[in-house]
């Protein structure tokens, strides 16, 4: 296909700006809150009295709202916002309609996340891991996700998949897959008992990051990359290898979160094969991206290209020490230990964060009118950057530490006692995670309007959107 | 791009797509229904023919345990693992899992597993210990919950009453199916060669290292420890409880029902703290101290013993003394035993055992208060009405002569 027929056919896309902005505050908001949770979570591991009488702060509350305003309200509001801003330039078509964005945005903000909150500070509940809102929000969770099919996939399907660039792929595995793995993770447990349902539970978990966050967080990255340094992807084949094998891979993983435990050691077995086999398909694809990215530096000078640049590499790392850790001999001593902790810190935090602010950050700069405060988001990088570091380091070697002692004939309260030091660091690390947070709000809040094209045009220089859309599609020229 | 080409990359992207959506349904298959499936049929047929389920206020109770997140610091599973079968017990089977709704496993250990708590400390100290952790465990990092109680430890709401009859459902089902259910477990597995499913029935099935027992071998002890480091370990193991003195005054002590051992107010022998801080008292919230290694248990007897201040006590005449043996001969041996040792012939219906005189000689005023007052939590009743002033006298007298000290 000739490059300006396609040019044509994307020329004139709609971005609704307006949903790109509200999910995008909504996302740094709900992230400010959910932080504030984590925080307070683990100050009462120092502290544990801080609670007082309290019930409604006690540290299992905390604990459940911190990780579902992360996956929800933080990065369910940034790939919204990135979606407004990607779809529109994928397929050169509008997604489905602005007021059903607005209904979207009420769902998931209000009838999801806020609620969600509410209801498990006051004891309402479900003590299922990255399903601890309860039943009846997931309802709306459900609901809300097939109301963003209905938004965002229709685009697609309208252009023919046969030239779709691999972001969209990515897009539309993740809304599909999502809505299969919420119900089964969500529902399933409550009717099904015991090492059956944890069977399930097993899967979701892992559903959750591989079906939900991975696939959207490396639509970003997919995204951002050729966007921001003029180039086409690396390669078109080995963009599809990944995605194909990730949805392959990812979903065999879930057993591995219950390892030596009564649930068929064939089962357990798969599950590890398929978590080593996973850390061959991230190696091909973070290859491929960081391939992409030559040139550019590990620390590019657009911040939202070294955002998405950062969240690569904490990719490749999260991702080849997730396949360590599901084989036996590792698993044994570090699985229960705040290694896994860490871990699921890298991969949220690290990972998933650094594309989804990057992303963020991207379709911010190419709002006209939004104020953006290019310095403030410079320290949001460099804060985040040094917690995320500081936090995981510690973590891990706190699970080492731990497992140590488990290993050992020590008494149970020894690991406690020896976990202190690190925890008061990785509260400690909490400072300027949460530095960079604020600044990450105050980069999008404050400042010039219309300040991100200036700083697009400093680092990488302006071009018109339309440009930009091509280059992301005409990647199928090369196989075909 | 040719047409054909085209049309053959569409083609691929359906199928692939067809192809994605039905690993998707392999996965759940796979890893999903058929490890339930089998893990169905595992439990019905190794599961006893009428597990016990939860009553009303144990369901209640798990409610308040999955609300409050205790699963994401304490998991439900004993895994396949001789690491966690030292601390814990047996290996968690399939059966025992099958009134959860949900599941409660858990995928992160602050606390020690659960999966084997019931019966594994007394309901006073779980009481105590919900109402505020650290005035029983001064390391632990347990959030408190007061508002599940009126004010004390020793006043526990609905909510305290439910979950401490959760927890203690903990590892029930199994512990009584008893050694018949072990063996209907392991026949209906029928898997003798398969190396690790043999793990479930081997060793204990409850190995928690503070598990009081009745019936346990005394630690043989060395008669001296190191005391600089036994005053240490008391302070981080014994003191909230027994008081920094060994005065039974510590924090902890308030809500106990029978109130922690008045330390200084006894003369123990090493024999009898290594049988106590092995075994613990059963009934009582004494647990046992199996995961301290007897050199520092050694040290804590040390300690412990450190405590008495041995006194000039009065001399009584013989004929007091004969009436002291009189009145224990007719009212104390049933439980307390001809000699002393807390074996009378009625120990088996108590819910803890007597106190033992020959390895615990108590000063006489504690003597003489435990005779006047009982002892609150336990069946040893008040004697005033029954015995006269002499006769009080000559019996609390009399059972320091059991005391077979010297080491």
């Amino acid at each position: 296909m000739p490059m300006q027929e396609n040019a044509q056919r994307v020329a004139a896309p709609t971005v609704e700006t307006r949903l790109v902005y509200a999910h995008g505050l909504a996302a740094i908001v709900t992230l400010l809150i959910s932080v504030t949770f984590g925080i307070l979570a683990s100050l009462e591991l120092l502290i544990p009295d801080l609670a007082g009488n309290h019930v409604w702060l006690s540290w299992g509350r905390l604990r459940y709202d911190h990780t579902q305003g992360i996956m929800l309200g933080w990065l369910g509001n940034a790939f919204f916002a990135f979606l407004y801003h990607a779809v529109p330039l994928l397929t050169g078509r509008p997604v489905t309609s602005a007021r059903l964005g607005q209904w979207i945005f009420g769902l998931w903000n209000f009838a999801v996340v806020a609620p969600g909150w509410v209801l498990v500070l006051a004891g309402f509940s479900q003590p299922l891991e990255w399903a601890e809102f309860p039943v009846v929000v997931d309802v709306f969770v459900v609901l809300a996700l097939a109301l963003a099919i209905v938004q965002f996939l229709p685009p697609f399907f309208w252009r023919g998949l046969e030239d779709l660039y691999v972001s969209s792929w990515y897009v539309i595995g993740a809304l599909i897959f999502t809505l299969l793995a919420y119900p089964m993770g969500n529902f399933v447990p409550e009717f099904v008992p015991g090492a059956r349902g944890a069977a399930f539970s097993g899967l979701w978990i892992h559903d959750a990051v591989g079906l939900y966050v991975t696939p959207l967080a490396l639509s970003i990255i997919y995204f951002v990359i050729p966007a921001a340094t003029r180039r086409p992807i690396f390669s078109h084949f080995l963009s599809m290898l990944g995605f194909w094998l990730l949805f392959f891979l990812y979903p065999l993983n879930g057993t591995h979160h219950y390892l030596f435990s009564v649930i068929p050691m064939s089962a357990q077995i798969g599950a590890i094969t398929a978590s080593a086999l996973l850390g061959v398909d991230v190696i091909i694809v973070v290859a491929n991206l960081l391939l992409s990215l030559r040139g550019a530096g590990v620390f590019p000078r657009d911040v939202a290209l070294r955002f998405v640049a950062m969240s690569t590499i904490f990719y490749l790392v999260v991702s080849i020490q997730g396949s360590i850790q599901a084989q036996m001999s590792v698993n044994q001593a570090i699985h229960f230990s705040d290694w896994v902790i860490g871990h699921s810190h890298l991969a949220m935090l690290g990972f998933a964060t650094f594309a989804a602010a990057g992303g963020l950050v991207h379709v911010w700069q190419r709002i006209p009118w939004a104020r953006y405060n290019a310095r403030a988001i410079e320290w949001s990088y460099w804060l985040l950057f040094a917690g995320v570091i500081l936090m995981v380091t510690d973590l891990t070697i706190a699970g080492i530490v731990e497992a140590r002692l488990w290993q050992s004939a020590a008494p149970w309260l020894d690991s406690v006692r020896a976990a202190r030091p690190y925890w008061i660091v990785r509260t400690g690390s909490a400072i300027p995670i949460a530095a960079g947070f604020i600044a990450l709000l105050l980069g999008l809040t404050t400042g010039p309007r219309g300040a991100g094209l200036q700083s697009v045009e400093q680092t990488i220089g302006l071009e018109p959107v339309r440009e930009i859309a091509p280059r992301l599609a005409s990647a199928m020229s090369e196989v075909s | 791009m040719s047409r054909n080409a085209g049309r053959f990359v569409r083609m691929s992207y359906l199928v692939a797509s067809v192809a994605g959506v039905l690993f998707f349904a392999m996965s759940v298959a796979l890893l999903g229904i058929w490890p339930g499936r089998v893990l169905e049929d595992e439990t019905r047929s190794m599961s006893p023919a009428h597990p016990l389920g939860l009553t009303v206020s144990e369901q209640r109770g798990r409610v308040i345990y999955g609300r409050e997140g205790c699963a994401y610091c304490h998991t439900q599973q004993v895994r396949y693992l001789h690491s966690d079968m030292a601390r814990f017990g047996a290996p968690t089977l399939a059966w025992e899992t099958r009134f959860d709704y949900p599941q409660l496993w858990g995928t992160r250990r602050i606390g020690p597993d659960l999966a084997r708590e019931g019966g594994t400390h007394s309901e006073d100290w779980h009481f105590s210990h919900l109402y505020s952790p650290r005035t029983l465990v001064p390391d632990s990092v347990m959030p408190p919950y007061p508002s599940m109680f009126d004010g004390s430890a020793d006043r526990p709401r609905q909510g305290a009453r439910d979950l401490v009859a959760y927890i203690e459902t903990l590892g029930r089902a199994r512990e009584l199916a008893g050694p018949e259910g072990e063996a209907h477990a392991r026949a209906a597995c029928n898997c003798p060669n398969d190396e690790m499913a043999q793990m479930a029935f081997h060793g204990a099935l409850n190995a928690n290292p503070a598990r009081a027992r009745r019936q346990g071998a005394a630690l043989k002890l060395a008669a001296s420890g190191d005391l600089v480091r036994g005053q240490q370990l008391y302070l981080h193991n014994c003191a909230s409880c027994h008081g920094l003195r060994g005065e039974a005054d510590g924090p902890g002590a308030a809500a106990l029902h029978p109130q922690p051992a008045n330390l200084a107010g006894h003369e123990y022998t090493v024999d009898r703290l290594g049988y106590v801080l092995g075994n613990g008292v059963q009934g009582t919230a004494m647990q046992a101290w199996r995961d301290l290694s007897t050199d520092d248990l050694a040290a804590i007897a040390q300690a412990v013993r450190a405590f008495h201040v041995a006194q000039q006590e009065p001399t009584l005449p013989a004929n007091i003394a004969d009436l002291g043996a009189h009145v224990y001969t007719a009212n104390c041996v049933q439980c307390h035993g001809e000699h002393g040792a807390g074996d009378g012939s009625a120990v088996g219906e108590l819910r803890m055992p007597p106190a033992d005189f020959r390895g615990a000689r108590p000063s006489l005023a504690e003597s003489l208060r435990a005779l006047r007052n009982g002892v609150d939590g336990t069946p040893m009743a008040p004697w005033t009405g029954r015995l006269s002033e002499a006769e009080l006298s000559a019996v609390a007298y009399y059972v320091r002569g059991f005391f077979r000290g010297g080491q």
